[in-house]
């Protein structure tokens, strides 16, 4: 047998199609307009140096946890993943789910924030945004979602003042740097951190976009364009692919000293799962966690493998820990239709048997 | 009778034309461009270059990347084309091409990287290989955006063992330093060195990506046999080119899990990083000359500023905590049994000083950030 069964005149076709489809997106794409995300109205409730903390206007009629929800971000890409679009929104999806929702904006770091660490960070800004909000609530815990990197900052922060968290929820998060499938891992073992960090000062944004793309260059710069193609002459589908892609290439610099600091202690020593990690001299142990946990973690992610998430599992102090596994990829677990309808409800409703 | 070929010619003639009328009906005010030689690659190219000026910024990138993508799936149709006509539908063409494919990435790994097949008159691998150099072309990128040289400069240099000036040269650079100008002859010589470095291993990284690309290729050819001899013959270029990325994929995210990899990856950011290390050192030698300021003094003085926040935020929070104690004693103490309330109650001001003990109490308490980890135990 023949490997193909393409005729000529059917292969013309296709690439005839093809040129019909890149035209016709090029002529959407001048038309395009502005890309909007970060869709939900939300207040500034507090700034300092960079940060703001936000939270989402909410109606009175939709809010029935009295514990309000901190969503704590990644340092690196930008918080807006999180209410990209109106149909899309997993802030909103949890407003819809009745809690009261806030949200911390780290800003784009420059220069002046190079010797930024994790105890200030953790034990400064994060903190300090708890205090404005049990203050604001008056209460004295309140719920965190760690997402991502994030996810692992409210895991120490949770481990550091258990007496400020209600309940903790980590999405994507990684806890197990070293698992034997986790690529990043992999490649930053012989990397000179000390020597990235004493030269550059801050970590450029582009390099973390060039180490992401890299974990699946082929289908990330090649064959996701191609795909595109297929939803080019529908301009709503080209502004969510926009969206997504200024998303992903929005990456803020690293503030030096944290960068360093959290790739020698999570990913080339393994701290955090060891036992023997410390912030700001304090040692962070996963059993201080005390208050009940929800793990949610992606079965197809690729940044963040699910044994890496897993691993938390039997390590943390609480006696009521939930895992919740959505089958998708690192990216899907916001944004998908599917991980709409069912993650933030479910979130939702674990807190509201907690709160 | 018509054969293939002559439809091809056809369809070609057709799709220049179609290229040329987008471009005609885009160039407004920009330069006519020249009617493609090649009408799927070259013609593609060719009309993005006509409009890439008028496209709006929240697109562009997306429509380059896109370009750049069409370009690979273009060479495999070209190439699909080439062989169209032939009993065995088109298998012999590819099965030479990427045979010769194969061939060029055992010469790049062999010869050191040192030429980029694209850049370098071999128009047959063109598109292809700019996508399975992605990897190499993003670093080659974001190195030109971290050191004052292009990304691709490397190429022009062949530092292995293999090439004979390479022993001059470090003989050259082991010459110890003499004279009024030692400091400065070391210091040329440090970058000389790491600047080396940098060259072998970006080299040795590419070299990789060509012993990649063989394997890659080989895997590719083997999956069509296989095909054919499921029965489950291709039907699409789409699901052509959707195989090879397939193929590419799998054979790269087994290779970047190997330690040859790490030490390969390891090597590239370490040796661009002292390199880059080494040109601070000198450009700050130079500020220090003309009596300026130089990075390390400005990073000093980012890091003792940095300190005093922390210590700032930390004396702010202690302040606050005490005028909480305080109003409660005073509280307290107005209300005692037999206490005959002050007219006016003592209240802290902004300017009342903290006790230094107590200050230094809380202090073996409290992180250096001013937050105070507190246990609910």
């Amino acid at each position: 047998m023949q490997p193909f069964d393409m005729r000529p005149d059917a292969v013309m076709r296709e690439l005839m199609s093809y040129g019909e489809k890149l035209s016709h997106g090029m002529k959407n794409l001048m038309e395009i307009g502005e890309i909007s995300s970060g869709v939900t109205p939300k207040t500034v409730v507090h700034r300092e140096d960079k940060l703001t903390l936000y939270r989402f206007n909410p109606s009175a009629e939709r809010v029935q946890n009295k514990v309000p929800l901190l969503i704590v971000y990644a340092l690196v890409n930008r918080p807006y993943m999180t209410d990209i679009q109106e149909n899309r929104s997993t802030v909103r999806a949890l407003m819809d789910a009745g809690q009261d929702v806030y949200l911390i904006d780290w800003g784009y770091p420059d220069r002046a924030d190079r010797y930024l660490n994790l105890d200030d960070y953790i034990n400064g800004y994060l903190d300090r945004c708890v205090d404005v909000m049990r203050e604001r609530h008056r209460v004295d815990k309140i719920n965190i979602l760690g997402i991502c990197q994030g996810g692992t900052f409210s895991l120490c922060y949770a481990a550091l003042h258990p007496d400020k968290v209600r309940n903790l929820v980590t999405m994507v998060t990684p806890v197990d740097f070293q698992t034997p499938d986790n690529m990043l891992s992999h490649w930053v073992r012989q990397i000179d951190v000390d020597q990235v960090v004493d030269t550059l000062g801050n970590v450029p944004g582009e390099m973390l976009n060039w180490t992401f793309l890299n974990l699946k260059p082929y289908q990330l710069m090649g064959q996701k364009y191609l795909g595109l193609l297929d939803t080019l002459d529908d301009p709503e589908a080209l502004k969510n692919f926009l969206r997504m892609e200024k998303w992903i290439f929005d990456s803020p610099d690293q503030a030096g000293e944290a960068f360093r600091q959290f790739i020698k202690d999570f990913y080339q020593r393994n701290s955090l799962l060891k036992g023997d990690l410390e912030i700001g001299g304090h040692p962070v142990r996963l059993k201080d966690v005390d208050m009940p946990v929800l793990n949610v973690f992606a079965e197809q992610d690729h940044l963040v493998p699910p044994d890496a998430s897993r691993a938390m599992r039997g390590k943390v102090g609480t006696r009521d820990y939930t895992e919740l596994s959505f089958p998708g990829g690192h990216i899907g677990i916001y944004v998908s239709g599917k991980a709409q309808k069912t993650v933030p409800p479910a979130i939702g409703k674990w807190l509201d048997a907690r709160s | 009778m018509s054969t293939a070929n002559d439809w091809m010619d056809g369809w070609m003639d057709a799709q220049r034309a179609y290229w040329q009328s987008w471009a005609n009906l885009a160039r407004r005010g920009t330069p006519a461009p020249e009617v493609p030689g090649n009408p799927f690659t070259d013609g593609l190219s060719q009309w993005w270059r006509t409009l890439a000026p008028m496209a709006p910024d929240a697109g562009k990138e997306v429509f380059d990347r896109l370009i750049q993508a069409s370009q690979g799936y273009f060479s495999l149709a070209e190439r699909f084309m080439a062989g169209a006509d032939q009993a065995d539908n088109g298998m012999k063409a590819l099965d030479d091409w990427l045979d010769g494919m194969r061939g060029m990435w055992d010469d790049w790994s062999r010869a050191g990287s040192s030429f980029a097949p694209g850049m370098t008159g071999m128009p047959d691998f063109k598109g292809l290989t700019t996508f399975w150099d992605l990897p190499m072309d993003t670093w080659n990128r974001l190195a030109a955006n971290v050191m004052p040289m292009p990304g691709d400069f490397t190429r022009a240099f062949h530092p292995d063992g293999a090439n004979p000036a390479q022993e001059q040269i470090n003989r050259f650079l082991s010459i110890p330093a003499v004279g009024y100008t030692r400091e400065s002859q070391e210091q040329y010589q440090a970058l000389a060195r790491k600047q080396m470095d940098y060259l072998a291993a970006t080299q040795a990284y590419q070299a990789a990506f060509g012993k990649l690309g063989a394997t890659t290729t080989t895997a590719f050819q083997h999956a069509l046999r296989e095909r054919a001899r499921e029965d489950k013959p291709i039907g699409s270029l789409r699901e052509l080119y959707d195989l090879w990325v397939e193929m590419s994929e799998a054979a790269y995210a087994e290779f970047v899990m190997t330690n040859e990899y790490q030490t390969l990856y390891g090597r590239l950011v370490n040796t661009l990083l002292a390199l880059k290390q080494q040109m601070a050192r000198m450009v700050d030698q130079s500020l220090e000359a003309m009596n300026m300021p130089t990075h390390a003094e400005i990073s000093t003085l980012q890091c003792r500023q940095q300190e005093l926040r922390r210590e700032n935020l930390r004396l702010n929070r202690e302040i606050k905590e005490m005028r909480k104690q305080l109003d409660a004693l005073v509280e307290q103490l107005a209300t005692a049994p037999g206490h005959a309330p002050s007219p006016e109650p003592a209240k802290p001001t902004e300017a009342a000083p903290a006790p230094k003990p107590r200050a230094r109490a809380t202090k073996t308490t409290t992180s250096p950030t001013g937050a105070t980890p507190r246990k609910s135990r």
